[in-house]
């Protein structure tokens, strides 16, 4: 589809939408007659500057004055099929959703978007390395898996030994689970002396963390795999995935666009910015009528590059780099910006290092300092020396010389995560102005 | 029959749409449906719901019918 057909469509979809809005949910109708916009009132995506944006702040404020849901949903809860939360790492508490039958078949559709475009067919075995609760994660996932009629299976509430196990004797040709996950799997399977570079996996399907775009861990997962891995992104405020990485792994996502629109702002003043520049991406979603939303801000830090920049022949534009963080993610460590997802991409270069940590202490009661501790596979323990030193210099001259502590630590002694990461420990003493400093990573 | 870009639909497109229109019609005109039929009936609408989304058709929102 040409980009001006996926422009056209765009905004006929997004009438409906408003036109949906306004008739079903009055507290979106009232925020949207107060900015002066009308389903009739949009003639291009222009238009689209004029709706309110919506924060999660607003989201979580409005679910808190109406218990549980908010004044948010357009159909009534007896409809929904399915109910789940978001993780909460990036909010006081987290946002709860409902999906109908409908809405349901849609999250799977969109992950079919992103298998499919990956090369995974029905002849696929599928194994989930995810604990399948409320958290919404690889459930939609998982039903795209079926509707593309792959065998699947659902490894949920298994040690990381037993799930390695099946993937073998199962012969599993794809795998979904975090980055992180990805390498936690691979450095159980070497401790049980299984090489997994010489199974059956051929494809790795990533979702959860920015870490699916940072090419060393990237390399690393596929090196230790033999497998090509995809980077996937969704958010459960939209139940499913809006961005997927194609089997020409373009070193990016491609953006669903004709169920979604996507815009890139600067954080600061909520103007666009251009292709190449890195902004905040907000999301219109056309696809769960139960919640509509519009312009949500994510806070998600991407770049968007033309969808040429791909050989696959999609008209869809690109994230180049996927995710690339946070716009909250920054830390300010004695005035040099350090974004935990840079520490990951250089630390990730050392493929000795198991897992690693970044820790934020205040040395003497008053001065910001940054360490990043690392676990070394025992079996390259004569390296150590090497390693520290490297990483030391590379972490230092990637942060305007800052000086960046590397310790080793025991193997095993660091949290290993299934879902989404938490790398970054910041204990420092709050002395600065709230902007400048958090005390939780 | 055309979608709403105006791409004319083949006929197996046209038969799914058909299809479609024909469940819903069903789900929402119907009291004589038996639960088996009606539960399988709403998994088949918002499954070709999908199919007439997907053909840029503005397929609506079928939350009344119960998908």
């Amino acid at each position: 589809m040409p980009r001006e057909q996926i422009e056209a469509l765009q905004v006929r979809k997004l009438k409906n939408l408003l036109a949906w809005t306004q008739e079903s949910v009055p507290w979106q109708a009232k925020r949207l007659k107060a900015a002066g916009v009308s389903a009739d009132s949009i003639k291009s995506l222009k238009d689209l500057r004029r709706i309110p944006m919506l924060t999660r702040d607003e989201w979580m404020q409005a679910q808190l004055e109406r218990p549980p849901y908010g004044p948010l949903l357009a159909a009534p809860e007896e409809a929904a099929i399915r109910y789940h939360l978001t993780s909460g790492t990036t909010g006081r508490i987290p946002l709860q959703v409902l999906d109908s039958m409908k809405d349901w078949e849609w999250i799977a559709e969109m992950w079919c978007y992103g298998f499919w475009g990956f090369g995974v067919r029905p002849r696929d075995i599928v194994f989930f390395a995810f604990s399948y609760g409320t958290f919404v994660g690889f459930w939609g996932a998982h039903y795209a898996s079926e509707k593309i009629g792959c065998l699947v299976l659902p490894g949920g509430n298994m040690t990381t030994e037993a799930r390695v196990k099946q993937i073998l004797s199962m012969k599993a040709t794809v795998v979904c689970s975090t980055p992180t996950y990805a390498l936690r799997m691979a450095q159980e399977a070497r401790t049980m002396g299984v090489d997994l570079a010489n199974s059956s996996v051929q494809r790795l399907i990533l979702s959860g963390e920015p870490a699916g775009s940072i090419p060393a861990t990237k390399r690393l997962i596929e090196s230790e795999w033999g497998a090509k891995a995809a980077d996937t992104a969704g958010m459960t405020e939209v139940g499913t995935i809006m961005i997927f990485e194609c089997e020409k792994q373009p070193g990016g996502t491609h953006i669903i666009e004709d169920h979604y629109i996507e815009e890139v702002v600067d954080p600061e003043s909520g103007e666009p910015v251009p292709y190449g520049e890195q902004g905040e991406r907000l999301i219109t979603s056309f696809g769960r009528g139960f919640i509509p939303v519009l312009r949500y801000r994510t806070r998600d830090l991407v770049v968007r590059v033309p969808a040429s920049n791909c050989s696959c022949g999609r008209k869809f534009d690109i994230y180049e780099g996927g995710i690339r963080g946070r716009v909250d993610d920054m830390k300010l460590v004695r005035g040099t910006n350090v974004y935990p997802r840079a520490v990951e991409a250089i630390v990730r270069e050392y493929k000795e290092i198991d897992e690693f940590r970044i820790h934020l202490y205040t040395a003497d009661g008053r001065q910001d300092e940054i360490e990043v501790l690392v676990e070394i596979t025992p079996a390259q323990d004569k390296q150590t020396e090497r390693i520290l030193h490297e990483l030391r210099k590379a972490l230092s001259q990637a942060h305007e010389g800052l000086r960046i502590g590397v310790k080793q630590v025991e193997a095993g002694s660091l949290p290993r995560f299934e879902l989404k990461a938490k790398r970054l420990q910041d204990d420092r003493i709050v002395i600065g102005t709230v902007s400048e400093r958090r005390t939780t990573a | 029959m055309k979608n709403a870009m105006g791409v004319e639909l083949s006929e197996s497109e046209r038969s799914l749409v058909e299809c479609y229109r024909t469940l819903v019609r069903i789900l929402k005109e119907s009291d004589d449906l038996a639960p088996f039929e009606r539960r399988n009936a709403l998994k088949a609408v918002a499954a070709l719901w999908q199919v007439a989304n997907g053909l840029d058709l503005d397929p609506g929102q079928i939350y009344d019918i119960g998908a």
